[in-house]
């Protein structure tokens, strides 16, 4: 708790949770398909997404802190910093990529949004120092989306 | 690939997957518990007899494990399939007091009428529903998560 000067309205409550988000887009190529299921079983499950020669995607990736202004700055954490940590983790390793060949953490896994989006989050979580990593919301289109959160958080609200 | 089912949530954190859908349908605001200067006061515009129409966008969201042979919580096309098949062929184009049962007696507002999707939605088979938000018009959504959201109703943004 701040210690209140007299006289100073204090409507800065303490305790008061904030969320923060912060939008990137990256553009990146990828194509669906498991090496165990026949090519007509990738075909079946996968549709058109089973092209070999890939498609893209201009994703779109909404990040979430959450946490209290500190008292000094108002800030949850510094939106510079945040902005390096997707840089770095996000859009250095996806933007202009080729989702199968590129990205290790990618690996043996297929690159749909679900898996993107836990990948994603996995990255954030242990470089989010100040806050709490919220939600990660990756968009592949406008209309379909993956959301990751802690299960009992506020996250799955829109 | 990884081999074996990979759980639900690994370390607490949960997967969800977001769709959002589109249909056009005509309503009007009118309770038959109310007079006609009544409904007239409650509902302004939105009771006019003729009825009015809206574009609406609906956003499903469904949990589940991701599959590692696919990738995925649920199938899209299933997701799709069932989607249209009980609430877009249902509901597009059509009038919602008219043509859709529920609303023969509680009025289609947009609250009523994300209770009346999820109700819809819920048994899909492939993934858990968590929710369904509809958007009446740029400047208007609802939100609903069923009887007991639980944890899960937060603060909207």
């Amino acid at each position: 708790m701040r210690p209140e000067r007299s006289g100073e309205k204090s409507y800065y409550k303490s305790n008061a949770m904030v969320l923060l988000t912060r939008k990137i887009e990256f553009a990146a190529s990828h194509f669906y398909h498991n090496p165990d299921f026949s090519q007509e079983e990738n075909r079946r499950v996968f549709g058109k997404c089973n092209n070999p020669h890939g498609h893209g995607h201009n994703y779109s990736l909404e990040v979430t802190v959450a946490g209290e202004p500190d008292p000094v700055t108002g800030m949850v954490l510094d939106l510079k910093d945040l902005k390096e940590i997707l840089e770095r983790e996000v859009m250095q390793r996806m933007d202009h990529r080729h989702l199968n060949y590129e990205v290790p953490e990618l690996a043996g896994r297929i690159p749909t949004c679900e898996n993107m989006a836990r990948v994603i989050w996995d990255l954030l979580e242990p470089q989010i120092k100040q806050g709490k990593l919220h939600r990660v919301r990756l968009y592949e289109t406008p209309d379909l989306f993956a959301d990751c959160y802690r299960n009992g958080s506020a996250g799955a609200m829109a | 690939m990884p081999v074996g089912a990979q759980n639900e949530m690994q370390n607490g954190v949960k997967v969800a997957l977001g769709r959002r859908y589109r249909f056009s349908a005509s309503h009007r605001l009118h309770s038959a518990a109310f007079s006609e200067e009544e409904n007239e006061r409650v509902y302004g515009k939105c009771n006019n007899p003729h009825g009015h129409g809206h574009n609406y966008m609906l956003e499903v969201l469904v949990s589940g494990a991701v599959d590692p042979a696919t990738g995925m919580i649920a199938n899209l096309a299933d997701l799709d399939g069932f989607v249209e098949r009980v609430v877009l062929e249902p509901f597009d184009h059509r009038s919602l007091n008219e043509e859709v049962a529920a609303f023969r007696n509680k009025v289609p507002t947009t609250e009523n009428l994300c209770i009346e999707i999820f109700e819809r939605l819920k048994s899909f088979p492939k993934a858990k529903l968590e929710r369904v938000r509809v958007q009446e018009t740029s400047n208007n959504s609802f939100e609903y998560a069923g009887d007991h959201p639980g944890e899960s109703i937060g603060p909207i943004r």
